[in-house]
Order: structure tokens, then sequence, then C-alpha cells
């Protein structure tokens, strides 16, 4: 149906007559105005809004309006890539960490709410990560091992890690078996939000202490927020309503933001963003930020022909990442590695490998397949993914590897993925679940990130180099001797060239005139938080051509 | 007549079992674990034991399926891998949605579809009927998905008339408003069907001696057609829409894909993506059951309305 409208559109003379400057224009007005509803659609459904459970993207646009951490980030800045990126107060007005790493203190702000008005306590914080410990499977469960007494919860052994101690109702200690550098953005982590003692989250009815609470959910249809009144910074959320329609194709998702019947349009098929980057009436009101999402392709390292280096260099060589970028219509980066440029321990140093057919050939030749040969490629079945594969497909064959790609669903996409036995040549991605290059190299680079089934490190790649580097880069509480680090553990993995490394992503998002303050936030991705409406006096769009 | 309508329900019922019957067959001959395919692929130990016991896995194959019906009867229909959410409510909740758009693509195919039909066959051979044929040519031939993006760039987009897509925010008005698009990309091939129907019923009835008769005695010309031709044409008619209506209510799932209507056949198209394999059971089953009450239905109004089919 997407590319039926689109060449629809082309085959009727009338295109392009409705809607192609915007209709509305911003007041001018400098102080935030509060109130009024935001009108926003997305492709996929929310299939929960219980914190507890492993996030998507799209239920990340949730959990983080409902759910309050004890330590956040700062809101984006279109003039500073990374200035989302550094933490800030959230439920804890300070926090001091001791001079071995190992004893974090949390102070509570004072008088903190759900937003049905019940107190929050430290003692909350407490029962909420030890229910995630307790909680078979749980991906924030596994990053809290490091936590004194959490391998006996995970064990069963005992049902609370004695190292989440509450000194005094309004400070939260927490004492590191080992420690870990990364503890900071894990707490910043939606899953680690404080729940009620004895509450269990639903995933229907959210109680929480973010920006917004669910005034109605509609499934598959839309969800409704409202602001919370009750939340520590109630006075800075000026939008009253968030009114998210769910399961709306991409190419409706446009044509409804160009009817004004939404007033925010995001990551839009090809024929859209093509259009949008030929009206300068609109330039201005497109926002483009950083993400922290890596994409590539996992190779198995263990399994013939990618247990050779030659191999795994060769098709990075024969990949045109340009090819790839110029698909995903400019929203992207040509990548070298896992981290995104923002990234502390993205090393500048290294450069995407160059587009050189002759040098792939060249290695494959070395490596004993001077004729290449046959491989499969997984996919997962999305317009986007298969389009990149087609491209990727075209390159590798320059070199005589002829791939035959197949795509497959999600729900069985994945667990392929994450089995020694799953296809050895896949599209993979890496999205970051706080902006810490530990999150990525432990995952997906480390030896203990492997297992025959549900193993997070998709190569299966172990080098007992960069697993001691990553050991040392843990426990390292100097920012920049972390980085240079991680800069060495980047050129181990580039040299080897463990996946087939092929760009970052960039959020594409084009607002009405009237949103104002808002950027695509580099963790959050769509964080309405701080954005308002600038609307006229009589609480409406201004027309573009009034006075 | 009462043994006669017994028989159909009892038809009816034979279907009903017969769908339960085939899911259980289509879960069981899955070369996975059945369990895995019912809990999710990323279902924890804990989560599949639970299934196993709920399902009697680990029993043979006839306590199984005592068991598969057993659970159909109670209307447990197990739970959503993707969402954790009761099947039965995501059906409940998604079929009001499904209700709406069928009943009202069915009343845009007899609304213009008969009209249409009627006006081709009084006027055979002339005009009207070449371009009813026309209309029915283009509505039966242009797929839905090509029929709902044109209405979509016309109606909604560049005229403005209705909203792109959407259910509506609950008033009477806005839902109509929004259920005009789909209703219509959804009776575009039935409309031009209903036509062709009507057109060869009526056609055939209007030769027929007792319409004859009724022009003899001088009664007029539309009271000829609408009494005592068109009610020929009914029959047929009946048992087609019922038909229609059966497979509306399993959900539509390109039109209510494309105009973003939160019914069975989207949800059908988002389990099918996610393999959530209980929803796809689940629709399926309520699929099967309204063609099954629809067309039971449809016999009975055919009863009702003619005498000549009460023989036995």
């Amino acid at each position: 149906m997407t590319r039926a409208t689109s060449v629809l559109c082309a085959l009727l003379t009338a295109c392009g007559s409705a809607g192609t400057d915007p209709r509305w224009r911003p007041t001018g007005e400098r102080t935030p105005r509060p109130g009024g509803t935001l009108h926003l659609a997305m492709e996929f459904s929310v299939s929960s809004l219980d914190p507890l459970v492993a996030a998507d993207e799209v239920m990340l646009y949730f959990t983080h309006a409902l759910f309050d951490t004890l330590v956040t980030y700062e809101p984006s800045n279109p003039d500073v890539p990374t200035a989302g990126l550094a933490f800030r107060p959230g439920l804890a007005t300070a926090w001091t960490i001791s001079d071995d790493g190992l004893v974090y203190t949390f102070t509570l702000r004072p008088g903190l709410v759900y937003s049905d008005g019940t107190p929050v306590a430290a003692a909350d914080f407490v029962w909420t990560l030890d229910r995630q410990l307790q909680k078979p499977g749980s991906a924030l469960g596994a990053m809290l091992l490091d936590i004194a007494g959490a391998r006996e919860v995970v064990a069963g052994t005992a049902p609370h890690a004695s190292g989440l101690v509450v000194p005094a109702p309004d400070t939260l200690e927490i004492h590191l078996a080992r420690p870990n550098a990364a503890l900071l953005g894990i707490l910043a982590m939606p899953a680690a939000t404080p729940q009620p003692v004895g509450h269990d989250p639903d995933r229907r009815a959210p109680l929480g202490t973010g920006p917004y609470m669910l005034e109605r959910w509609d499934e598959g249809e839309r969800v409704v927020l409202r602001r919370n009144p009750r939340h520590r910074d109630a006075a800075h959320v000026y939008l009253e309503t968030l009114d998210f329609l769910e399961n709306v194709p991409r190419d409706l998702q446009f044509l409804k933001f160009q009817r004004g019947e939404i007033d925010t349009a995001e990551h839009l098929e090809a024929p859209d963003a093509l259009w949008l980057d030929a009206q300068p009436a609109w330039a201005r009101y497109v926002r483009t930020g950083e993400t922290l999402q890596s994409y590539g392709s996992r190779m198995n390292v263990t399994v013939k022909p990618f247990d050779d280096v030659r191999v795994r260099q060769a098709l990075n060589y024969a990949l045109d990442k340009s090819h790839s970028v110029r698909l995903l219509q400019g929203a992207g980066v040509e990548a070298h590695g896992i981290l995104p440029p923002t990234l502390p321990g993205f090393n500048p140093a290294l450069a995407p490998y160059p587009h050189d057919p002759a040098k792939a050939r060249a290695l494959l030749a070395a490596a004993g397949y001077p004729d290449g040969f046959d491989t499969d490629y997984v996919v997962m079945a999305n317009d986007e993914a298969l389009r990149l594969a087609a491209s990727l497909q075209a390159d590798l064959a320059e070199v005589g590897v002829r791939v035959h790609v197949r795509s497959e669903a999600f729900a069985t996409f994945l667990p392929e993925l994450m089995s020694r036995t799953g296809p050895p040549f896949a599209k993979a991605t890496f999205g970051f679940d706080f902006p810490d290059a530990a999150d990525a190299f432990d995952l997906q680079f480390g030896t203990a990130g492997i297992a025959d089934e549900g193993a997070s490190n998709l190569s299966f790649y172990s080098n007992p180099t960069l697993d001691a580097l990553l050991a040392t880069a843990r426990a390292e509480r100097d920012p920049a001797a972390r980085a240079a680090l991680y800069r060495q553990a980047e050129t181990i993995v580039y040299d080897d060239a463990v996946w087939l490394w092929d760009y970052h992503q960039k959020a594409v998002e084009v607002v009405q005139p009237y949103v104002a303050n808002y950027q695509p936030h580099p963790v959050w991705i769509r964080d309405y938080s701080h954005t308002w409406l600038d609307l006229g006096p009589d609480g409406e769009p201004v027309p573009r051509g009034a006075p | 007549m009462i043994r006669l309508v017994v028989r159909r329900v009892a038809w009816a019922l034979l279907i009903a079992w017969f769908v339960v019957t085939a899911t259980f067959v289509l879960v069981a001959a899955v070369p996975a674990d059945p369990a895995r395919a019912l809990a999710g692929p990323h279902a924890t130990p804990e989560e599949l034991v639970r299934v196993r016991a709920a399902y009697c896995l680990d029993e043979g194959v006839l306590v199984r399926y005592g068991c598969y019906v057993a659970r159909m009867a109670h209307a447990d229909l197990g739970e959503s891998y993707r969402t954790r959410q009761p099947v039965t409510e995501l059906l409940a909740a998604h079929a009001w949605p499904t209700v709406q758009l069928a009943l009202a693509a069915l009343a845009l195919q007899l609304g213009f579809g008969v009209p249409l039909g009627v006006l081709a066959a009084v006027r055979r051979g002339r005009w009207p009927d070449a371009a009813a044929g026309l209309v029915g040519l283009l509505g039966a031939s242009a797929p839905t998905f090509v029929v709902g993006s044109l209405l979509v760039w016309l109606g909604a987009f560049h005229f403005g008339w209705f909203p792109i897509a959407g259910y509506g925010d609950g008033g009477v008005l806005d839902r109509l408003w929004h259920l005009v698009l789909p209703a219509l990309a959804l009776a575009a091939a039935g409309t031009a069907y209903y036509a062709r129907v009507v057109r060869t019923e009526l056609g055939e009835a209007l030769d027929a001696d007792h319409v004859r008769t009724a022009r003899a005695k001088g009664l007029p010309e539309w009271r000829v057609v609408l009494r005592h031709g068109l009610r020929g044409a009914l029959g047929p008619l009946v048992t087609i829409a019922g038909l229609d209506l059966g497979g509306l209510l399993g959900g539509a799932v390109v039109a209510e894909s494309i105009f973003a209507w939160p019914g069975l056949g989207r949800e059908l198209l988002v389990a099918s993506t996610e393999l959530d394999v209980p929803v796809i059971l689940g629709i399926v089953l309520v699929g099967a059951l309204a063609i099954s009450l629809a067309n039971l239905a449809a016999d009975l109004v055919v009863l009702a309305l003619d005498p000549r089919t009460r023989g036995g």
C-alpha cells in the first residue's frame, strides 16, 4: 500500500496541490505556553506498559514519559549532539560514589510521590531492583549482577540482594561486589524505575513518577497520556495531553501530517523524505538527531567461511556503505564499529572500511575463495531491511560472493540470530540500553555473552585480550582513561572485522511550525517532556499568511 | 420447516467443531515443540511449564484433544505471547470495530449494488447497462489496496472530505465520518458483484410468466420490477450477502491495515508478522464461526422469504 500511494501520487496530475508549504507559522513567542494536545502517530502498537518487561523502541516512548528514574539525562540540544547523554539528577537530588567505586549513595528528592499520590520511599527501589533480579530472563536483572548479593537472588537462594541498603528513608545505598563504571547508566533505564513496595506492575495500569500518566489506552488504536500534576518538575512540563495513534502506516502518517491531523511525523518513507528535502519552506521544521542505534551484519566467526578474518575483512571492503546511507535518505552515518560517534570510546582515528572491491577479491583469494562463495543472508521482513539487503547483495556480488537473501518475522529472526546453529550471516542491530560503550562491548563482543541459545554475543566472537581490556574498562572510574580503553577495544574488533559494519541511524522528524522546543533525544528519541505549542491567543495555530 | 431449521443449526455446529479440530491439528502438526509455538520464542522455562500443564501437552493425543476442546468450550483461548493479554479479551476489544466496518460495507454493497443491478436489468443492452457493467468491471477487478489508496489520496488527502485514517474519537458522527472511506474500499468489489447478480436474476425473472401476467394486468412498471421481479432475485442475494457478512466479520486485513482501523483484520496482520500463534488461532476461529453463523442466518432468511425452498 505504501508504494501504491506513491505511484498513484505520481500518476495523478493533481498531485502536490494540497499542502506543499507549511500551513501555519510560529508566533515568535519565547515563553513556553502551557496546555494543549500533541497529536502523533506511530507505525506499531504498544505491547505493554509494564516497566519491568523488556522494552522495545515503541515502549520506550511511553516508559520514558510514565516512569522517572534516580538519575536521568540532560535534554537534547540541536547544537550539541552529545548534550542528551550527560547525567543529571532525577528522583535523586545527588549521589556520591566511594573512592573504591563500590558504594553508591543516592539522596532522594524530598516530597516525591507517584501519580496517585503515594509517597516514594527509598525502600521502593530495593523492592523493584530485587523483583528484576528475581524475574527470569530480565534484561535489567542481568545488568545488575555486580550488586553485592545479586547473584544469590538470581539463583533463588536469597530473596533480597544484600547490596541494596536503606540507611535512612530518603537514602539508598548500592554496594557493588565488583566496580562497574556503567552503573548510573543502568539505573537511568526506565526498567529501574521504583514501584511501591508490594506493588506488581500491571501492563495496562502503570503507576509511575514520570511527567505523564496514562489517561486512556484503546489497545491497537490509541494511547493517550495526560500531564502528571504531581511530577517533581511539573512546572516545566507544558503539553496537557499526548495523543498517540497506533498502527498507522508510515505513508499515511505523512499524509496525516500534511493535512494537519497530526503534529509530527518521523521515520519518513523514501518518497516523502525526498519530497521534504526539496521544500525549502519546510527545512527549518525538520529535526535531525543522533541516536544510539548501530546497524551491520553479524557473521558467526566460528563457522566457515566467516572463521577466516580475511573473509570478514573482504566483505567489509566489498560493502559500499554510502549506498546504505543513500537508501536511508541520509538518515544514517557510515560506521566503522558499533559505537556511534557521540559516545565516549568512539575512536576517531579509525575510518569505515573503504569500498575497495579489488582488495576484497585479493583477500578472498588469499583465504582460499578465489571464486567467492554462496551464502544465505537473513533479514527481518520489512521494506527498509530488504532494500538494504538488495544493495548489500549487489555489492558483494561484485567480488564474487553470491548472497541469497531470506526474510523472517521478528519473532523467529531474533531467537535464530541468538543461536549458535542459526544463520551464520544476518543483519544485526544494536540499540544501546544506555549511552555507554560497556553496553555494546560486554554484550556483543565479550566471551560472557556467548551461549548456545539466547546469546547476546551474536558473532560468537571470543578474544581473551579483549575480555581483559573490557574488565579493566569496567572498573576504571576516570572517564578519560576509560574512553582510551574502549578506543583500544574498538581497534581490536575493527581489525578483526567481527561484524560487517554498516551505519548508525539518525532520527529524522518533521514537526508543524507551532511545535516549539522539540529535538529528538539521543537516548529517548521521542521525548516531548519539554515541548510546547506555540499557538495564537485563541488556542489555534496561526495561519502562515496571517499578520 | 422445524426439521429444516434443526438441520441447518446442526450443520453450523458441525462446522464449528470442525474448525476447532482443525486448529488443534494445526498446532499439533507444527514440527517444533507446541508449547514453544503457543508461548512464543521468548518464553521463560516457567512459562513453558505453565503452557504444558494448561494444554495437557505431556499427555497422549486424545487427552490433549479433550483438554483443547474443553478450553475452547470455556472460551479460554490462552494469551497473546506478544502482549500477555488474554486472547478472548483481545478478540472482544477488536470485534466491535470490525462489526461496524462489516455492516457499513455490507450496507454500501447492497445500497449501491442492488439499484445498479436493477437499472442494468431494466435497461438491458442500452447505455445504463453498459455503464453499470463498466463500473462493475472496475470495482470487481481493482484490488482493495488500490481502491483504498486511491480513496485515501482523493477523498482524504486531496479534497479533505474525510479523515485520512483512524477510528475517530468516540462520537457517533465522528465515527461515521471515519467509517466512510474504509467501508467504501471494502464495498467496491461487492458492489460490482451484487449488481451483476441482481442484473442476471432480475433479467431472468422479468422474462418469467408471472411477471408477464402482472404486466398484462396493467400494473405500473416500477411495481412489476420491484414486487414481482426483484423478489425472485432476493434469494441468491441474501445467500451471497450472508456469506460476505461472515467473511467481513472475520476481519478485513487489507482495508483495516490501510485505514488504521483497529479491527480483527489488522490484529491478524500484526499477529501474523509476530507469529503470535494464540491470537492467530483465535481470530481464525472467530472468522470461521462468523461465516458459519452468518450462513445459517442467511439460510433462515431465505427460508422465510421464499416458500419454494421449504420443501424439505
